[in-house]
Order: C-alpha cells, then structure tokens, then sequence
C-alpha cells in the first residue's frame, strides 16, 4: 500500500515539478531588459478582425508593421489579433491583473466606464493637429467629458435593407422609409407570408442597434443633457415603444426575436423571412446577398419619424493608462490616423474613413448608399452606466412585448432602476 | 496535494470574501466597505429575481436528470450485449460543448422553423414559443442541461447499481417481491450513497447555470431565464462592479452549502 503510494506521488511530483519550473522560466524569459537605453521599445496592439477577410487583415496590419517600424526604428509593434467574442471579458480582466495592450480598439459605448475607472489615457494630443479633418462625429465620439480618448481610424454607418423578393410578393411598389409607411406596409407583408421588421430584444443585443435608433427618430434621448438622468420614459421613448409594440401585436416582427441577438445569419432577416431591417451595417449587405440574391438587396436611408437617424460610430484606438511606454504608443496612434493608413483600413474592411479629406473608391455597388447614410449617423450616447441601463430597458420592453407590461409603465420602470444606478455612480 | 488545494482551491475563496468587502475598481484602486455590498444584494430586486430563477430552475432540472440518468443507468443494467456502445451513446452528449448543445436545441426550439415546432405541427398543436414565454423557458432550458448532461450521473448509478448485491435481489424474488419492489425496498436503499453524491453535483451544477441561458435566451424573456451567475457575470464582466460580484459569489456559495446539508441529512448517510 505505502509503496503504491509512494508511486503515485512520484508519478505525479516529476511532472508536476516540470510544469511549475517551465512556468517561472517562461516568465522569466523574453523581451529586452530594459535596462539598456539602446532597448527598443515594445507597443503592443491589441485588433479586433475589422477586416473580415484574413489574408487581406494579416496583408494589412503586416504593412502597418512594417511601415511604423520603418518610421520609428527604436519601436517595435506588436499586433495581436482578438476575436470579437467575449472582448469585454478579456479586456476588462487584462486591465484588472495589469496585462492589458498598450493600444486596443474600442467603441464609444466602451469607453466611458473605463475612464470611470481609469483605465485609459488622452490622447487629445494626438488628434489635435488634424482635428478638423475628422467627420462631425468622429472625435467627439471617442471623447467623455471634453477629453479625448480614441484616435479614430474608421466609421460605421447603419441604415435601412429590403429584401425586394418580399416586398415585390406583397405587392409593395415603394420601400417603406417612414414609420407611418411601415405600419401601413405591414398587413400586405403578413398576409404574403412574411414579417416586416427585424428586431433583437434578446437581452444580449446592444440597444444601440434597436430600441435606441427608434428612440431617436421619435426626436427623444436616451440621457438627459447632463447625463445624471435618463430621458427615455418620456413622450418619444414611450412613441417609440408602443410603434415596437403595435407592429408586434400585428405579427410584423418575428416571434424569435425575443432571443434574436445583433446577428443576420441563420436568423428570420438572413433566412429571407422578414422584408426589412432598419439597422443594417454594409457586412450585413453581404450576408444576406448570399441568401436573398445580391439583386433582391436594396439599401434605403435611415428610417424617419420626427427626425432621420441612424446609427453610426467611429471605432477608436485607446491608450491604456497603465502602458509604459505610452510616448512610442501615442507614436503609433498618430501613424495610424494619417490617411494613407485609414485609406488602406477603408479599402480592405469595408467600414468608412473618419477623415473626411480621405476619399475611398469603393467597389461595392451598395457602399455609396451607406456612404450617403453617414451624414444621419448618431455615434450613440456614451455614459459609464450605458450597458448597465441598457440590460435595465431590455427586459423591461421584452415585458411590454410579452404583454407583461404597458409600454408607458415599463418605461417608467427601467428609468426609475436607471435613475437609481446613476445617483450611486461614483 | 495540500500545497494544491490551498492555492488552486482555499486562495481564491479567500481573495473573493477579501473582493467583496471592498469597491474594487477596475485600475485597481479600492476602498474597504465592509458588508456594504452584502446589504445592497440583500436589498436588490434583481439578485432576488435571479435567485428565484435558480431555484425554479433547480427545482426543474435535479429531479428531471436524476430520473433520466436512473432510468437509463436501470435499463442499461439490463442489457447483457452492447452496453458499451449503448453507454457510449448516452454518454456523448457529455462530452460535447454546452454552447453547442445550446445553439442546437436553440434551433430545435425556434418557434418559426423549429423542428419540435415541426413535429407539434403534425398533430395541429402550437406553434410553441418555447423559450419566448416565462412558462415554458426553464422547463425548456433544464431539458437542454439534463440531455447534455445525465451521461454522467448515469454512469454512477450503473456502477452503483452493478454493486448491489444479487444475492438480496435473488432472495428477495424467491419470496415473491415483484420488480418493483425489489426495486424500491433492495435497490433504492442499496443506491443511497450514490444517490446522494449524484443529487449533489447536479444541485450544484443547477445552481451555476449560466452557459445554456447565456446562449439560448440572454437571460430572457423578461429576466425568466436570468440565474444567479448570470447576475454574478454581468456584474463583473459587464458592470466592473468586482466587488458586488464576489458578494453574489459568496452567497451562493452559501446557499448550495446549505442545500448540500439539507440532502446530506434527508438523503445522506445514516451513520
């Protein structure tokens, strides 16, 4: 028995030991010392595939290497590439054990409660010699309080797609573009086996990209102007919810929309069951040509209310506060925003520049229309408690879905909640 | 082995009762504020939704796998050729991924295109939203946690019932015990341990739910399907609230100790 144990022990102590001593040595190793002042510099960049195809992404950020190194020869760039998926966990646990990237992409949505928690530096210097070369949108998007905190290097823009197959099966002539139309619309879709409006109500989906362009096409706000309250329970909020709630009752969004999330694929709009998404991104053109046929795709403007919105944002690269070398790191920011750099970005992802003086030839046959759509779009309205407030109002209009809740009420009580959270931020 | 349990096991569990009683903050500045984070959850309408979640759910789910893993460790008890294939089979769903299994029955279901829609279709019944509707959501999503996961109690119970004495079995149908019976009165009471230990690891998986909702359903309709660790994720990795989430870490680890107890001493051993 003792020896049997004593085996058991050995064969497990041996590789044990290996592990834990090739863990300390790895640690150890790598990277110059520091010490010497001749040391390079080391900025590592944390991306997200922007660029969706991955020979065309590794061809580009291998030339933005390249290129920035050649241009600062004392700084070595370090790309890693990041899935989009679980991003908030891995940046926010990074930023928390201290072993986050010096520069990373963020959204404006992020933003804000990483400088609530001082997590990100400035980098108005930065963005200051070309400031008024960006679109109206752009810095101030990436900006809280008055500071700067992403240097811009592209835009997105989201507007209204049709699946013309259906609308032509319905009968309709003219793509609906106001709410009155769509209402309107409505009953013929239905009756011709179709649902009218894509919609996520799944918790998980960004109200960014439902409840809130509706919201603001009712002429309504998410926060007040001072950001310590929230506006949305009052008149558009409540417009805007009961126009979600009509055309729900009217079986004019898809029943699965309760669980849908912010994707096209393999859900009613991409499965060519739904005649219309009013916040469709140029990525989202591309995928559902694959399965409506790129000719049945038309894009349309924003949809209207009170006023014509969409939502568009510029996608930033943030400075993280902890880096040390936040001087070569800001080096990179003001390489990246130049426009030979945002050109090359603009051509292989897709997205938009957010340098109005740099022009891109697009190829793709819908990109002037999403082009044209820019100039409605509103980069969202950042508050460190945004995401928070956001899981308050999605349940709370699933609720009014569900017939749980009058819009009016559910309203009143994602504000209270939302209220609530905002008198205890710190 | 202790050196092991200490800093993979005890550590952490001290370094969260240490989180929760601070505001820790996502730079890493913190102040201490005692239980405050204790009497905010305790006041929380949302951790009282979320438990209530829980508890349905683990109300739901337990005796639902404990059932499937005993009637299919029962049945495979009895089959003398295959029962390795057929063990096999059972057991795959195990070792497969839960988002898979999630985005599967997801699909399964969908209440457009799903296929259980399909099938209620051919007897005119539905179509069902089954995970649109606050009835029918963690019923739904238990099946989908109890099919991914009775493969493995089911091999317990077959171990546990392959150690029941045949002898008693044999003795007691000479004097004219029926198969249920003898089921009830020789093999239930002889599978007691092992009964035990599997109602444990199931409660205790049913009270980390997390996977499945997150996938299937984001915590809806309405907060129907959002259970206490969803809650303890989002406000960790949504909220950087670290403190407050290590707060709901701690109670349910309370909680599930409790429960553990309460089987221990309904279920548990005698002596």
């Amino acid at each position: 028995m003792k020896f049997a144990v004593r085996t058991t022990v050995c064969r497990v102590a041996a590789p044990l030991t290996a592990l834990v001593l090739a863990a300390a040595l790895s640690s150890c190793g790598g990277g110059d010392s520091g010490d010497s002042s001749n040391a390079k510099k080391s900025v590592t960049l944390w991306m997200y595939p922007v660029i969706a195809d991955q020979a065309a992404s590794d061809a580009y950020w291998k030339k933005v290497e390249t290129d920035f190194e050649a241009a600062n020869s004392g700084i070595d760039l370090k790309l890693e590439m990041q899935p989009w998926a679980n991003r908030e966990e891995k940046v926010s646990a990074a930023f928390a054990g201290k072993k986050g990237p010096d520069v990373l992409l963020m959204i404006p949505d992020q933003i804000p409660q990483y400088v609530a928690n001082g997590s990100l530096e400035p980098v108005g210097d930065v963005v200051e010699p070309d400031k008024d070369k960006f679109l109206p949108a752009a810095i101030p998007g990436l900006s809280v309080d008055g500071k700067v905190y992403g240097a811009p290097i592209y835009h997105t823009v989201t507007t209204t797609m049709y699946n013309k197959t259906i609308l032509t099966k319905a009968g309709i002539t003219k793509p609906p573009e106001t709410w009155d139309e769509i209402k309107a619309a409505a009953p013929k879709i239905k009756a011709a086996g179709f649902s009218t409006l894509d919609y996520s109500a799944s918790p998980e989906a960004t109200l960014n990209l439902n409840f809130y362009p509706l919201l603001w096409q009712a002429g309504g706000n998410v926060f007040a102007d001072d950001g310590k309250s929230v506006a949305f329970n009052q008149a558009p909020g409540l417009e805007a919810l009961t126009f979600l709630k009509t055309l729900w009752d009217q079986g004019a969004i898809p029943k699965s929309a309760l669980s849908n999330g912010n994707v096209i694929a393999d859900q009613p709009l991409g499965k060519g069951q739904v005649a219309m998404a009013f916040a469709a991104a140029p990525a989202d053109a591309g995928t559902v040509a694959k399965t409506w046929g790129a000719a049945n795709v038309e894009i349309g403007t924003p949809l209207t209310d009170k006023k014509q919105v969409g939502f568009g944002l510029p996608g930033g690269l943030v400075l993280n506060a902890a880096s040390e070398n936040s001087d070569a790191a800001k080096k990179f920011l003001s390489f990246m925003i130049q426009p030979a750099q945002l050109e090359g970005l603009s051509k292989a992802s897709g997205f938009f520049t957010p340098r109005s003086d740099v022009k891109v030839v697009a190829t793709d046959p819908n990109a002037a229309k999403f082009a044209d759509a820019l100039q409605y779009a509103v980069p969202g309205e950042p508050n460190p408690a945004a995401r928070q407030i956001m899981s308050f109002l999605s349940a709370e209009i699933q609720a009014v879905l569900t017939g749980k809740k009058q819009p009016q009420q559910a309203l009143d009580d994602a504000a209270k909640q939302a209220n609530d959270l905002l008198s205890r931020q710190r | 082995m202790l050196v092991l349990f200490l800093v993979f096991r005890l550590l952490p569990v001290v370094g969260a009762l240490l989180l929760s009683l601070t505001d820790y903050r996502l730079s890493g500045t913190w102040d201490f504020i005692a239980f405050d984070n204790y009497t905010r959850l305790l006041s929380d309408g949302m951790f009282h939704q979320a438990l209530l979640v829980t508890l349905i759910y683990t109300v739901i789910f337990v005796p639902l796998t404990v059932l499937l893993s005993l009637g299919t460790a029962v049945l495979l008890h009895q089959v003398v050729w295959s029962r390795g294939f057929f063990r096999g089979v059972f057991f795959l769903p195990y070792v497969t991924s839960i988002v898979l299994a999630a985005v599967i029955w997801k699909w399964i279901y969908d209440a457009q295109d799903g296929l259980l829609n399909g099938v209620l279709g051919l007897v005119s019944i539905g179509p069902v939203d089954f995970l649109g509707q606050s009835g029918s959501v963690l019923p739904s999503i238990a099946v989908t946690s109890a099919w991914k996961g009775f493969g493995y109690s089911m091999l317990i119970l077959l171990a546990g019932l392959q150690a029941v004495p045949k002898s008693y079995l044999e003795a007691a149908m000479i004097d004219g015990a029926g198969t249920w019976q003898r089921f009830r009165y020789i093999t239930l009471p002889q599978l007691r341990p092992v009964l035990f230990f599997v109602l444990v690891i199931e409660t205790i998986g049913a009270f980390q739910v997390f996977d499945a909702m997150y996938v299937m359903t984001g915590g809806g309709p309405v907060r129907s399907s959002y259970s206490l660790v969803y809650f303890l994720y989002d406000s960790g990795f949504k909220y950087f609230d670290f403190g407050y989430a290590s707060a709901i870490g701690l109670v349910l680890f309370l909680i599930v100790l409790i429960v553990s107890l309460i089987q221990r001493r309904l279920v548990g051993r005698d002596d």
